[in-house]
């Protein structure tokens, strides 16, 4: 309900005017293949909102994110949000370590990831989609959540991160960026 | 804790496999399924989402809450983001903080218009908050902070004193904080699991003085205590506390605690609800060895808000009465709490508990989720909803 519901044809439209700036990194249709940016097409709308308020209020840091983020309102960051929600993700051509990939599956699993990412790792609500993401950001991100400088909203990924060594960190990030995103 | 399943491995990843066997053996499910039997993999069963944004007030369905007769609510504040503990200033100001929104708000009353001022941001779940001689305190999981003279610096707050340091952990602890008749602040250092045996700093309800010295455990075995008040008369604590999770629909009740003295034991994670062993950590126990519950308040029905009513609006009969707001659950099949219930305390007597304000949910669907509660200096009590972001006012009149 409410804060849920689809998006409505006037806040695709204010989210697409918005997003204009953020397509040189994050791809025209959300989608990128720049190294170390994240594609955002098919994100549920919840995470990149959670996403840019983290960026907006200095729980998370990014010398582009950060001033992009600080004069949005929570109009303007539900109007991105489900703009990118609504755009099809994707597949990333990137070089995969396979036997990585497969430890990297192993992991996912014993982790139980798919118990709030979902099974096909598309996320929901605020847990982002994983699959097809950008190897070098997944592993910046696991990384983060590691240190505690993620900005992790309920310290979920806090816990889950600390027991992951540099290995599985990269074991994690080709696993999840070898997926195929499903729609 | 539960060994991780692996699944056949392609040839290829053979010394991988052994090096990550290692690891996978350490890892843990996400804090909200541990302790979830293997039967119960596959339960549907998880948290309910926040919004990421609170909702405006003409979009809240409280025409669906019921009240007893003369009883009425309305929306008093909106667009206070996940809003929990909530604390008034000298000069009026109501201050409120947050969970995952981060956010501490001051809402100040302009004759019949909130106006609400974000004061403090980006904080890790700053839930509890307290007021005295000018100063604002507000509990976040990993400090306790301090902003002096605060109502003479909303638009431009000053950098806070840090009090006092808590552990870090983040499960189970955000805090309330509440004065006692002592002079100390009290605070809740919660389970950091769902069931597992704590470390000695945590599952408790501990105190320490304003200035930071003087920390003390108050009362030991309590899993999360999120509410608390004492006694308008007495002047006893009385706190409540959520059972642990994944034992059923039905089991263990959610409870209230009275703590007339400190050095008690609750019982967990040994004992839940006065008469449940846990099946994981109780072996060796008894229930009778820890102080038993005062009342059984429904399983899973997660209350928070805990306030004796001290004012003169409502009835006489609910004056001194304990007020219970329940957030209402999540890890049972058919919602339960939702709602505010009261519990009548007379000396000799059961606890008679009664609900309030009923009608937070519909079947599955989330109507709202009573959090916190505040007393006006009217008398009539404002209610916090950390899903809708808002604050409500039930008012009386014959």
């Amino acid at each position: 309900m409410l804060a849920g519901a689809p998006a409505q044809a006037a806040d695709l439209e204010a989210g697409r005017r918005l997003a204009e700036p953020c397509a040189r990194c994050h791809g025209a249709d959300g989608n990128t293949t720049l190294p170390g940016t994240p594609s955002l097409a098919g994100q549920p709308a919840w995470f990149t909102h959670w996403a840019l308020i983290k960026f907006r209020d200095g729980r998370r840091k990014d010398p582009l994110m950060s001033p992009f983020a600080a004069n949005l309102s929570d109009a303007d960051m539900a109007g991105l949000a489900a703009y990118y929600a609504a755009l099809p993700p994707r597949p990333r051509p990137q070089a995969v370590d396979a036997a990585k990939a497969a430890a990297g599956q192993r992991l996912a699993v014993s982790n139980q990831c798919t118990s709030c990412h979902r099974g096909d790792l598309s996320g929901q609500h605020q847990v982002p989609r994983l699959a097809g993401q950008d190897i070098e950001y997944l592993r910046r991100m696991l990384r983060a959540y590691k240190e505690g400088t993620a900005g992790d909203l309920e310290g979920l990924m806090t816990i889950a991160a600390q027991p992951l060594t540099e290995t599985d960190i990269e074991s994690l990030a080709y696993y999840l960026a070898s997926l195929t995103p499903a729609p | 804790m539960r060994r991780a399943t692996l699944r056949p491995l392609a040839a290829a990843v053979g010394v991988t496999l052994a090096l990550a066997s290692l690891a996978e053996a350490q890892q843990a499910p996400p804090a909200w399924k541990q302790g979830q039997p293997a039967e119960l993999a596959n339960s549907p069963l998880s948290p309910v989402p926040l919004p990421p944004t609170p909702t405006p007030a003409n979009q809240i369905p409280l025409d669906r809450v019921k009240l007893p007769p003369g009883f009425k609510i309305s929306v008093w504040a909106d667009g206070l983001h996940n809003a929990r503990q909530m604390a008034r200033g000298d000069k009026g100001t109501l201050f409120v903080g947050t969970r995952v929104a981060g956010n501490v708000y001051a809402v100040v009353d302009r004759g019949g218009r909130r106006e609400v001022k974000v004061i403090a941001k980006g904080l890790s779940q700053p839930s509890g908050v307290a007021f005295r001689d000018g100063a604002l305190f507000v509990a976040e999981i990993p400090r306790l902070l301090k902003y002096e003279n605060i109502e003479a610096h909303l638009d431009s707050p000053p950098a806070p004193k840090v009090v006092y340091e808590y552990p870090k952990d983040a499960h189970h602890n955000w805090r309330f904080l509440l004065w006692g008749p002592d002079g100390k602040l009290y605070f809740n250092m919660g389970a950091p699991c769902n069931i597992c045996m704590p470390p000695d700093t945590h599952a408790n309800i501990s105190r320490i003085n304003p200035d930071g010295t003087g920390f003390e455990y108050f009362a030991r075995g309590v899993r999360n205590g999120t509410g608390a008040d004492f006694h308008p008369v007495t002047k006893e604590l009385y706190f409540v506390s959520h059972g642990r999770d994944w034992m059923g629909d039905d089991i263990p009740n959610d409870t209230l605690h009275h703590a007339p003295r400190p050095g008690l034991h609750f019982g967990y994670p040994y004992c839940h609800q006065g008469d449940i062993v846990d099946p994981d950590f109780g072996g060796g126990h008894s229930c009778s060895e820890f102080a038993p519950p005062l009342l059984k308040l429904g399983p899973h029905v997660a209350p928070i808000g805990t306030r004796f009513y001290t004012g003169n609006l409502f009835p006489p009969q609910y004056r001194n009465r304990l007020f219970i707001a329940q957030k209402g659950s999540w890890n049972r099949s058919e919602r339960i709490g939702y709602r505010v219930m009261t519990v009548e305390l007379k000396p000799g007597q059961p606890p008679k508990y009664e609900v309030f304000a009923d009608g937070f949910h519909e079947g599955d669907k989330v109507l709202g989720r009573p959090t916190h509660i505040e007393w006006m200096p009217d008398g009539s009590m404002l209610v916090s909803d950390d899903y809708h972001g808002a604050i409500y006012h039930i008012t009386y009149a014959r």
